[in-house]
């Protein structure tokens, strides 16, 4: 008997990506998809532990007012649960440790940096070694991108994805790390999920096919068991052929590129390696 | 923001905002007392009767006198050299590229996105319209375009306005949407009309508004767009030192409505090679207010009219045409004419286009420029697959509409003369260059 797929979409404070992210795991196959507001989870009227899969949308956390998701992240480090005797931080680890799935998109991953979740070296979730900063132009982007893939990459919600195309869309999306070190680790044990590369796939740090100038083209990173997975582009957004730019010109297929990440991700939960 | 609430659930109300981090405050009640009353504490320091507040303020009564203003026609020669001419409309301000700016901010936020702002082979051909899906789960889209052209208020504003409400609908048309389904928005930026001692042509201002709105009459129930909403700006005037500059009248004319799948949209980007092309609606030298004009030195006196019945028959029809799938890549005229449309519609698709000036149905003094930069409203350019000629032109049988040229593989965008000699042969790719140098930062 397949077990239930549950996927939770958190959104309030800023969040504005959580009904196509909730469209893409109900399209995914998930057989149960709440959009749950933080304050829920707050006053304990909503439990992570009912969920296999947690996903935290794009969107502009409290405003970006201390650089992007930054308040969010203090809220998830700080933030008890009302009427429990637990912090929200607590419940969130309980997850993890449970073998939850993360994804972070956009917000959702500067959420994730900024709390540590990811990279997560030396499995401690809650200190950061990475940011994602401004973009080195300066300024908001809104375009599509390139990536490739990292075949090495333990992510479980990338499958066999060699080439995609997906829409960045932010303001602070330059991958950066704390240190040599810090980034060296983070290849070496192959948590780079992917890259910006060209329409070719050759990996650039050339603008704008590298729309942020981050550090080695990173777009997106796992951590080292690969259930939680952080991304700068929204594949969320590109859940049908008409979401994609040149659609009017171009005969392509009718499931858009990006709901594969969701639907590796609920097969991964429905398999026994879960 | 202020909310009414039923005291029976205000504790509710209160507790729920408590959870959700929003700040709420019980500031008074609803009365019948028919007064407005604000205490501070048990001190009052407002008592108004409610009938004053809302229907209290004193009417102003103005004066309006409408004389139309008179300027000289140009008289400056068609260039020797129409292709330079071209190259320097398209970087011209109101003309070119705008994509610097329309990427610093987020058009596909909620996942519906169909037609963005920027289209064509290398996401960069400027869109006439926007579709989104607003239900992930239906292929319904709804359809945003807009119109503005307040150079024509130099000439008479009344124009200005048909004109703008008309650009907005021939802009959501030309995307696929449904004209049975539109609404618009009326968005005045407007210079102060009340005459005074600063603003001594107060009159001659206030006409103008009373045109605009008379246009606006005249061409929403024409065209059956009620206005939902609106804004009006109306002090759109700094003074330095003696110099009062005011505002051009301008009205931003947004409509909004509905294409009902969204699969059958269409985008203004050439398609494929060996298409024709088309020019739909009547040109004629109607040239005033016009960008080429202003290029010249010149504001002239024949701004653009709409004739919406005319225009109306041609919509429809192109509806049909669209929703038949017979329309490769529909793109509005507007500022910069038939010339800017062409080479927009040529160098989005990255592709060449070769029209003949003699082939489009033209009313007016017989000059190569007039005929490429008039701003005549309510025209499209149209490219259509070969195979499709004979139901495009079925459909659009009733209307003034003539195929002018083809679509081309080879890069070069060309225009023959009404004297048939070669007047524009320029590369796609710089007239490209030279639309997105201006704003490209």
């Amino acid at each position: 008997m397949p077990r239930k797929v549950k996927a939770i979409v958190l959104t309030g404070n800023g969040t504005n990506c959580e009904m196509e992210m909730a469209h893409a795991c109900k399209l995914a196959g998930a057989d149960m998809v709440d959009i749950v507001h933080i304050s829920e989870l707050l006053f304990g009227e909503k439990k992570l532990s009912g969920y296999h899969f947690l996903n935290l949308p794009g969107g502009f956390l409290d405003g970006d007012d201390l650089g992007s998701a930054k308040a969010g992240a203090n809220r998830f480090l700080h933030a008890p649960i009302s009427g429990a005797d637990e912090m929200l931080i607590e419940e969130l680890l309980k997850f993890i440790n449970a073998g939850g799935l993360i994804l972070g998109v956009c917000n959702g991953f500067q959420l994730m940096v900024k709390l540590g979740l990811l990279p997560a070296l030396d499995n401690n979730f809650t200190k950061q070694s990475t940011t994602l900063t401004f973009n080195d132009s300066g300024r908001f982007e809104d375009r599509w991108v390139y990536l490739k893939a990292n075949a090495k990459s333990p992510c479980v919600f990338t499958g066999d994805i060699d080439l995609v195309y997906y829409p960045v869309r932010h303001g602070e999306g330059k991958f950066v790390v704390k240190s040599a070190s810090v980034l060296e680790k983070i290849e070496k044990k192959n948590l780079v999920v992917f890259q910006y590369c060209n329409a070719e796939g050759a990996i650039t740090t050339d603008y704008p096919d590298n729309p942020n100038g981050s550090t080695h083209a990173i777009a997106g990173i796992c951590n080292d068991t690969g259930r939680l997975f952080g991304l700068m582009p929204h594949p969320e957004a590109f859940l049908h052929r008409t979401n994609h730019p040149r659609w009017t010109r171009e005969v392509l297929p009718e499931e858009g590129q990006g709901l594969a990440i969701f639907g590796n991700a609920v097969r991964f939960i429905r398999s026994k390696d879960f | 923001m202020s909310l009414a609430v039923d005291p029976k659930k205000v504790d509710r109300f209160m507790s729920l905002a408590r959870r959700m981090g929003v700040e709420a405050t019980v500031l008074g009640k609803f009365t019948n007392s028919g007064k407005f009353h604000v205490r501070y504490g048990s001190k009052t320091v407002a008592y108004l009767d409610m009938d004053f507040l809302h229907d209290g303020v004193p009417q102003m009564k103005l004066s309006a006198k409408w004389k139309a203003p008179k300027h000289p026609e140009p008289a400056f020669a068609e260039p020797a050299d129409l292709g330079k001419a071209l190259t320097r409309m398209l970087a011209r301000l109101n003309i070119c590229s705008k994509e610097s700016v329309v990427r610093q901010y987020d058009h596909e936020v909620q996942g519906g996105s169909v037609v963005k702002p920027m289209v064509g082979v290398q996401n960069d051909g400027p869109s006439d319209a926007g579709i989104v899906r607003p239900l992930l789960d239906s292929m319904e889209g709804v359809v945003v375009a807009h119109g503005i052209c307040p150079r024509y208020s130099d000439i008479d504003a009344y124009h200005m306005t048909a004109c703008a409400i008309d650009e907005a609908v021939r802009n959501a048309v030309a995307v696929g949407a449904d004209l049975d389904h539109l609404a618009g928005l009326d968005n005045f930026c407007w210079c102060d009309p009340v005459k005074s001692a600063k603003t001594p042509d107060g009159e001659f201002k206030l006409a103008q508004l009373v045109r605009a709105n008379m246009a606006i009459y005249d061409y929403t129930t024409a065209y059956g767009v009620p206005c939902i909403s609106g804004k009006d700006s109306m002090k759109n005037d700094y003074s330095i030192g003696l110099t009062k500059i005011s505002v051009p009248p301008t009205l931003l004319y947004s409509v909004i409505g509905k294409i009902r799948d969204v699969r059958k949209a269409v985008t203004m980007d050439a398609k494929r090679p060996q298409d024709l092309v088309y020019i739909l609606g009547e040109t004629r030298d109607e040239l005033g207010g016009s960008e080429w004009f202003a290029q010249n030195g010149s504001v002239g006196s024949k701004v653009p009219q709409v004739n919406a019945k005319k225009a109306m028959k041609l919509y429809r029809a192109l509806h049909k045409a669209i929703k038949a799938g017979l329309v490769a890549s529909c793109h509005d005229c507007s500022d910069g004419g038939m010339g800017v449309a062409l080479a927009e519609t040529a160098f989005a698709g990255g592709l060449g286009i070769h029209i003949d000036l003699k082939d489009v149905p033209y009313r007016g003094k017989k000059r190569n420029d007039y005929i490429l930069f008039s701003e005549t409203a309510s025209r499209f350019v149209v490219t259509i697959h070969p195979g499709n000629q004979r139901r495009f032109q079925k459909v659009m049988t009733g209307n003034v509409f003539s195929e002018i040229g083809f679509v081309s593989a080879d890069g070069w965008f060309e225009v023959t003369g009404i004297n048939g000699r070669l007047e524009v042969k320029e590369k796609i790719n710089r007239l490209k260059e030279a639309w997105q140098k201006p704003l490209n930062f």
